[in-house]
């Protein structure tokens, strides 16, 4: 019996095997050993944040070449690095994401319309009305998210609201498809950044009210917690300049604040001013997280407000920014303009130490049109020219030694050409005029232009045909001097070489809308425009499709129009007028600060290659936003204010080295903060 | 008729999952999720059919003719977990959409009570080849069926409001508990079934 139940599964063992043996040879499946080292690398916990099906749907799109190497958001860095070095391919360091909703009012302290009482689920509530609370973008705070989230990274807190674990996070987007309200999106340093407020978030009336949206709630919390280092690294999220701010933003936040209905706004910019003043004197930089370098490398014209800017986001960015400054020193306006009272130079000197020390490099005493140009600076390697002379130099256009050098290669102000040809050393005109006008003017400049040589001249309007004066509406008899006139037309980009224009891009012209329209690029030597102000325009490099060796010779740009990102649109021509919304307003730093911070937003699509498109719903554009105009239930308490020095009958401005406004100290600024009714869209603070 | 006996008795009367008590572990182990329940479904009716198929023929055949009843229980164990990996290779060539659904299933099952349970059933109620053959695939359906309102009833459990110490695998156990109780309602009803036939 033993013997003949060995035998028979003996025979039975080796029968199978030499069977499957066989099989496996015969049903062989050729697989990449390359999907199999990457699906074991991965963390297999097929979470989808990637958007393949699973893992091992991700590991073949990594070998195929279709996806990169650092796709899998789950696994953080290691898993990148894993993958790298299977692929053999070098990878950097992602910037972490995280979820977040903006929510701040649980279920308890919220506003509702009904009370909820069925299935434990947000995706049920939400089927009645929209979920309970009056707030369309209220969180639910059932836990839909908790209950996707693979790596237990949110938990409801006991206000009933999502709290999400920094630690745990991997951003695969998981709650962010499983939110009912779409409240949670995934959020970054970069992204908040470079965003904007749009009406599908919550944000505070003073948040909505300060141009360059600073997250006021959120650094207030941080003063009332004692956080001053967070607090700082949230204000420098969005204003680089929280010394400068703190001391002259005129602080149209306050205007907003809902106390205004009570007693008196949240002292919000004396807190700035307090956490700024708290960094200073710690002497140490509160920095973001940097990204790595993008091996862009940027110039940055002019190192004011708006230039301090640029280059501060642009390194945090890693775009390697460098800042020429004209003047001796960096500051612009803030150091040459407003008064030593108001803005202590150490303290000047200060901010912009801790600008530089981000990664941004700055050469002073170097203009533009003197000791470089345009094209110098593509010899020099830089891909991407930014010109942010802003209020300082109006007119940005120098005249060294006599002559006309402009910023914008070949571009002059029609009163500087009328003056020079006055002078009898006219300006040097090339084959193609075009002249940006709509008045009578530039017809005589025309005809000067021709008189000077060029063989064409185009006249730009972009009024149309009905609008403009009687003399530019023959165009019969103007085509047969070799001067054309179009209407409803304005010049959109431009292109060059090196020092020189050569193409400019015509667009229809198109007072607010920004649907795309016909455009044309036509080839252009000189342009001579009427308005007293040259955009602020950003040159990028382009590679030269035709002769991609001839790159080393002469450099091809091209001039990006950032203010596409502006809400509104704007108008669509480079060289239309600053009511048009083709200047920064520089009315107040903050406003500088903001258009800086926009340059960025559009360069960093520019190289992000995404089309520049202006933010839609946007919370600072738009009245039709949920709000409240009583409050109800709020305590009065008195705002307190630093005390304003006034100098002794007999001195002479008597402070010393002191301000004339001294800040709030940190006793009267947790008390300051204390007053905050952390305000969302309808929500706030209410008294017990 | 026998075989709608057979049908009925094997899906609703002696349900392998509810009333045989077999294949438990993927009864709880793949019964969170509706999609996973169906591919997990689906692969146990390709299998347990396939199997019965191959197990009956080695012991009318091979069993009875040399006397070696006693190794029922080990031959069909490595007959079985043979024949699901030639079946895996043998899909992933041939048919590898089935393979994508099916795949991450088949081994699974390879040591399943259920598939084993089910060949010995065969034999011991002394089916013919065809009867082995219904008999095979409608108790897999029937465990088809039993995962799936479980599935369902789970996916609805996430959502419901259950006490902490029950919620999980044990709220799970409680309901196909539940389940088989409410199973053992349609006993009785192959007895009345036959009374018919005889009539």
């Amino acid at each position: 019996m033993l013997i003949t139940t060995t035998v028979f599964l003996l025979l039975l063992g080796m029968v199978a095997g030499i069977a499957l043996a066989i099989a496996s040879r015969v049903f062989y499946v050729w697989e990449d050993p390359t999907v199999l080292e990457i699906t074991d690398a991965l963390p297999g916990a097929n979470c989808g944040g990637c958007g393949f099906a699973g893992c091992s749907a991700a590991a073949a799109a990594i070998a195929e070449g279709q996806a990169p190497c650092d796709m899998c958001v789950a696994g953080g860095f290691e898993v990148t690095r894993a993958i790298g070095k299977i692929m053999g391919q070098a990878v950097g360091e992602k910037e972490p994401e995280i979820a977040m909703t903006t929510c701040n009012f649980g279920l308890y302290e919220a506003d509702s319309i009904y009370s909820y009482n069925g299935a434990s689920d947000c995706n049920a509530a939400v089927m009645l009305y929209g979920g309970s609370k009056l707030c369309p973008i209220g969180c639910i705070g059932l836990g839909s998210c908790v209950k996707v989230c693979q790596f237990g990274a949110v938990a409801i807190g006991d206000d009933m609201l999502p709290v999400f674990n920094p630690e745990r996070c991997v951003a695969c987007g998981a709650c962010v498809e499983a939110c009912p309200k779409d409240i949670i999106s995934l959020t970054s340093a970069t992204i908040r950044i470079i965003g904007e407020y749009t009406t599908e978030e919550c944000t505070a009336p003073c948040q909505r009210s300060c141009p360059t949206g600073i997250d006021i709630p959120g650094y207030i919390r941080e003063v009332q917690n004692g956080n001053f280092e967070e607090g700082i690294r949230i204000i420098k999220e969005k204003c680089p300049l929280p010394l400068i701010c703190g001391r002259i933003c005129p602080a149209p936040c306050e205007l907003a604040c809902r106390r205004n209905l009570v007693d008196d706004a949240v002292g919000i910019n004396s807190l700035k001013r307090f956490l700024a003043d708290y960094e200073m004197t710690t002497g140490k930089y509160v920095n973001p997280y940097k990204c790595v370098d993008s091996g862009h490398k940027t110039a940055v014209i002019g190192g004011g407000a708006e230039g301090l800017t640029v280059a501060y986001y642009l390194a945090r960015l890693g775009h390697q920014p460098t800042i020429f400054e004209a003047k001796p020193k960096l500051g612009g306006i803030l150091r040459y303009v407003i008064s030593e009272d108001r803005i202590p130079p150490g303290v000047l000197d200060h901010e912009i130490e801790g600008i530089l020390e981000m990664g941004v490099e700055a050469q002073t005493s170097k203009t533009m049109g003197l000791d470089f140009t345009l094209g110098s600076l593509f010899d020099d390697g830089y891909d991407t020219i930014i010109v942010t002379t802003g209020g300082f130099d109006s007119r940005k256009i120098l005249r060294p030694g006599g002559g006309v050098a402009a910023h914008v290669p070949d571009t002059f102000l029609m009163l500087d050409f009328l003056a020079l040809e006055t002078l009898g050393k006219p300006v040097e005109v090339g084959e193609h005029v075009v002249i940006v006008d709509s008045g009578k003017m530039a017809l005589d400049v025309a005809r000067s232009c021709r008189r000077l040589g060029a063989k064409k001249v185009t006249i730009v309007s972009n009024r149309s045909i009905d609008e403009l004066p009687e003399e530019l509406a023959e165009r019969d008899a103007l085509s047969a001097e070799g001067i054309d006139v179009r209407s409803s037309t304005v010049i959109a980009a431009l292109e060059g070489v090196s020092d020189s224009l050569t193409r400019a891009v015509f667009e229809e012209h198109r007072p607010r809308d920004n649907e795309p329209v016909q455009s044309e690029t036509i080839e252009v030597d000189t342009i001579i425009v009427a308005s007293g102000r040259l955009p602020e325009l950003v040159f990028t490099s382009v590679a030269n499709e035709e002769q991609p060796d001839s790159n080393q010779e002469a450099c091809l740009w091209q001039t990006v129009d950032i203010f596409r990102t502006l809400p509104r649109g704007g108008d669509n021509g480079v060289f239309s007028t600053p009511e048009k919304g083709r200047v920064s307003d520089s009315s107040a730093v903050v406003k500088s600060i903001l258009s800086g911070r926009r340059i960025v937003r559009g360069i960093q699509m520019c190289f992000s290659g995404e089309p520049i498109t202006p933010v839609a719903h946007l919370a600072a554009e738009t009245d039709d936003i949920l709000t409240v105009t009583e409050v109800q239930q709020v305590d009065v308490s008195e705002r307190q204010n630093a005390p304003i020095r006034v100098a002794e009958a007999g001195t002479e401005n008597n402070w010393g080295q002191s301000e004339a406004i001294p800040g709030l100290d940190e006793s009267a600024s947790r008390r300051e903060a204390e007053r905050c009714l952390a305000c969302g869209l309808i929500c706030y603070k209410k008294a017990m | 008729m026998e075989y709608v006996i057979i049908v009925i008795g094997a899906v609703l009367i002696k349900n392998i999952l509810l009333a045989e008590y077999l294949g438990c572990c993927p009864f709880m182990g793949t019964s969170k999720k509706m999609n996973t329940a169906v591919g997990m479904g689906l692969a146990v009716i390709f299998v347990l059919t396939a199997a019965t198929a191959v197990t009956y023929p080695i012991h009318h055949h091979i069993f009875t003719r040399f006397g070696l009843e006693y190794l029922q229980t080990i031959t069909f164990i490595l007959v079985i977990a043979a024949l699901v990996q030639f079946v895996e290779m043998f899909l992933k060539k041939a048919i590898p959409a089935l393979y994508q659904s099916l795949g991450i299933f088949l081994p699974l099952i390879t040591t399943n009570c259920a598939v084993l349970g089910v060949a010995i059933l065969c034999i011991r109620r002394d089916y013919s080849f065809i009867e082995s053959i219904v008999f095979a695939f409608s108790s897999a359906a029937g465990f088809t069926l039993a995962l799936v309102l479980l599935a369902g009833i789970r996916e609805r459990l996430i959502i419901s409001d259950v006490p902490k110490p029950l919620q999980g695998t044990a709220i799970g156990l409680i309901t196909g508990g539940l389940m088989a109780l409410a199973f053992f309602g349609f006993s009785g009803v192959d007895g009345s079934l036959n009374a018919l036939v005889q009539q």
